[in-house]
């Protein structure tokens, strides 16, 4: 596909207008002209016509007629006139006057200045009315009023004037190219940092991430708007990019070491010959290896699936009913290991999250409080409604998570204490699949803690309108134990 | 021999641990965070050391460069589940001997294991001979001219141990540091016992090399004077 070029139709654009502007200005010049040559040519006419008058002699007859005498006249030979006097009566006239010629002049006559064609020639005429006193004597003589037609061919004006044209036509050709040529040349001089600016970003690779722009795109007014952007730009997907990089490998190494945990514990069963019951407890190991790998690949994809999917409006949750129902679900864990555990929420609390989403936020929080809180400790979650938002509290009094390690936390695959997290099956996805889930609700997710003290994650999620609940709920301070630790 | 296995994925380090108790009959050590592996492998007296790069604490890479510049010269391998090969160029250049990346065959482990053990000794033959006695540690056996020697699995990893060291006095200290795991309530009569056990079937199957005691200090393979 042939591309539209901006330079182009700037140097095409200028030119229609530069060509537009010469063409109404050659027209008004030529307009101009041609009236300045009508002028003198009608000035020429009268003056002629007036030589005429002037030649208009007594013709010593005895109707004292007058005569116009060709011997004094000094005219061009082309020109044609014709004298009559009132009562019609021809005068005199030019020697090749035809009778044609003589007819169309007398005929189109009616105004001072006149156009007239005959016989292919264009001519023009002037009329003149004027008195001419023969027999001149001490009364003053005869008075004779003749009327004079004169008329000369018009061709000089137009030949003229066509000349003028094509004058104005050339000399503005040849503007018109030097100006296009000029005007080239400037601009593709000018902007070529553009395509430098061009050829500097498409250097930029995931392998060579250096933006130079050139100098001129940075001081040009135009180009540094572009030149920013580029590198605004850049500079996010480089961030985004190593983000991914760091992400595709650590879960490259999760999955990796989630195979070795298989493969090396198929291996160890198949190295010696073992017993029925060996073989027994090494399947059974291989079940639960199996399972975490299966955990591990579910909450890669949840949390694959939060980061690329935008949420669906229309979903709410109660959320202290999603509460409730982990609550109840981990209760017998947090029983077995003699952790205390207790749920206050208002009883009706619309999240914009589907439900299994809000159960995972639940779940994930309570039972990453389980695996920190040792046995005597206490967890308490609470669910209210602060204006037009929902907030969450998951308050454990267990080992806390060490100053260090606070603002890593909710980094895919980190894990605080290693060793123990991964006995316990995580793969350090939990929170942030938690923090996915609320930050795609424009929610927030915050967690406080003290090391040695205790931790609290405050989920803040915004209110859902359609279910808001009133103002003043009467459930407000009531305090639903689901379930308190057997101490 | 003893081996220290650094890994923060239980499950992983478990299973090695079992193969190279089961498969080599070392005594093996597993620590599952980066600092405790350090902390281990600089007090210890490790045959080899087994490292994961990704730790928590100090991270494999550290590890390595920590135990070169303090002069440890303990054979290391590597376990990666990372493969580029800048990092790997790094690792070995840093000092480490060999790396495996995972997934990888526990056989293939075991047998790197045992090479570069043999190595870190200065044998790469991994049938070792002293008199008549020869021991094929792929086998983990012992012959005493072509006659096959029964002995124990801690009877064997005494005898591997001493004649990795010819000629050296070993002490009961260094025997049971190499011998046992940190989980071991080590008593060195145990270490006597064995020996005297090792003694008697050494003698019983005709061979001249001999557990000399040296009292106070330890126990030497001492072969016939014939043979030196």
């Amino acid at each position: 596909m042939k591309k539209a070029s901006l330079l182009r139709q700037m140097v095409a654009g200028v030119l229609v207008a530069e060509l537009i502007c010469a063409a109404l200005l050659s027209g008004l010049a030529v307009v101009h002209e041609m009236r300045g040559r009508l002028r003198a040519f009608d000035v020429m006419l009268r003056g002629r016509a007036d030589s005429v008058l002037g030649a208009i002699r007594d013709a010593e007859d005895p109707g004292d007629n007058a005569v116009v005498d060709p011997s004094e006249l000094q005219v061009p030979d082309q020109d044609i006139y014709v004298v009559v006097d009132p009562s019609g009566r021809v005068l005199g006239q030019s020697p090749g006057l035809t009778e044609q010629l003589a007819k169309a002049l007398r005929e189109r006559a009616t105004e001072p200045y006149f156009p007239f064609r005959s016989g292919g020639s264009r001519y023009r005429g002037v009329r003149l009315n004027g008195v001419r006193v023969i027999d001149r004597d001490d009364h003053g003589g005869i008075r004779r009023p003749v009327l004079i037609l004169y008329a000369s061919p018009s061709y000089p004006i137009w030949h003229e004037s066509i000349e003028a044209v094509r004058f104005y036509v050339i000399g503005g050709i040849v503007l018109l190219g030097a100006t296009g040529a000029a005007l080239g040349w400037y601009l593709r001089r000018k902007l070529a940092p553009i395509e430098e600016l061009a050829a500097t970003a498409a250097g930029v690779s995931p392998q060579a991430w250096e933006f130079q722009p050139p100098a001129a795109a940075r001081t040009t007014r135009e180009l540094a708007p572009i030149t920013d952007a580029i590198e605004h730009l850049l500079k996010g997907l480089r961030a985004a990019f190593e983000r991914q990089r760091q992400l595709t490998g650590d879960a490259a190494h999760e999955l990796k070491t989630s195979i070795a945990v298989l493969k090396s514990s198929l291996q160890l069963l198949t190295l010696t010959p073992r017993s029925a019951t060996e073989y027994e407890r090494g399947l059974e190991g291989l079940l639960l290896d199996t399972e975490r790998t299966e955990e591990l690949a579910a909450r890669m994809l949840a949390l694959a699936r939060l980061e690329e999917a935008v949420a669906a409006e229309d979903e709410t949750t109660n959320l202290s009913s999603a509460a409730a129902s982990v609550v109840n679900r981990l209760r017998p864990i947090a029983e077995l290991r003699r952790i205390g555990l207790s749920l206050v929420a208002e009883d009706d609390v619309a999240v914009p999250l589907a439900s299994e989403d809000a159960e995972v936020l639940c779940s994930n929080l309570l039972m990453n409080a389980l695996q920190h809180t040792p046995a005597g400790g206490h967890i308490e979650i609470r669910i209210r409604t602060e204006e037009a938002s929902t907030v969450l509290h998951v308050v454990d009094d267990g080992e806390g998570i060490p100053e260090a390690a606070l603002p890593h936390v909710f980094e895919r695959f980190y894990r605080a204490d290693s060793s123990r997290s991964r006995q316990s099956g995580g793969a350090g996805l939990g929170l942030a699949i938690c923090k996915a889930m609320v930050e795609r609700v424009h929610g927030s997710i915050d967690v406080q803690s003290t090391y040695g003290s205790g931790t609290e994650v405050v989920v803040r999620l915004p209110g859902c309108s359609q279910a808001a609940p009133g103002p003043l709920p009467p459930t407000q301070s009531a305090d639903r134990s689901v379930s308190k630790g057997s101490l | 021999m003893r081996v220290l296995v650094v890994e923060d994925e239980l499950r992983l380090a478990s299973n090695i641990a079992e193969a190279l108790r089961q498969r080599c009959g070392y005594a093996v050590d597993c620590a599952a965070t980066g600092t405790d592996g350090l902390s281990l492998a600089e007090l210890g007296n490790y045959d080899l050391l087994l490292l994961d790069l990704m730790l928590p604490g100090v991270d494999g890479f550290s590890i390595v460069q920590r135990l070169r510049r303090s002069s440890n010269s303990t054979p290391i391998l590597i376990l990666t589940a990372r493969d580029e090969r800048s990092q790997v160029i790094q690792l070995l250049n840093a000092g480490a001997d060999d790396y495996l990346t995972k997934p990888f065959d526990l056989g293939e482990l075991l047998a790197r294991v045992k090479a570069l053990i043999r190595r870190g000794k200065g044998a790469s033959n991994p049938v070792l001979e002293t008199g008549n006695l020869s021991l094929n540690a792929v086998e983990q056996t012992v012959r005493c001219k072509g006659q096959l020697i029964g002995l124990s699995p801690t009877e064997y990893r005494l005898l591997e141990y001493l004649i990795h060291r010819p000629r050296a006095i070993v002490s009961g200290r260094e025997l049971l540091e190499h011998l046992y795991d940190y989980n071991w309530q080590h008593h060195s009569n145990v270490i006597e016992a064995h020996i005297s056990n090792l003694r008697k079937k050494l003698r019983a199957a005709g061979e001249e090399t001999s557990i000399v005691t040296i009292r106070g200090r330890g126990y030497r393979l001492e072969a016939p004077e014939k043979q030196i």
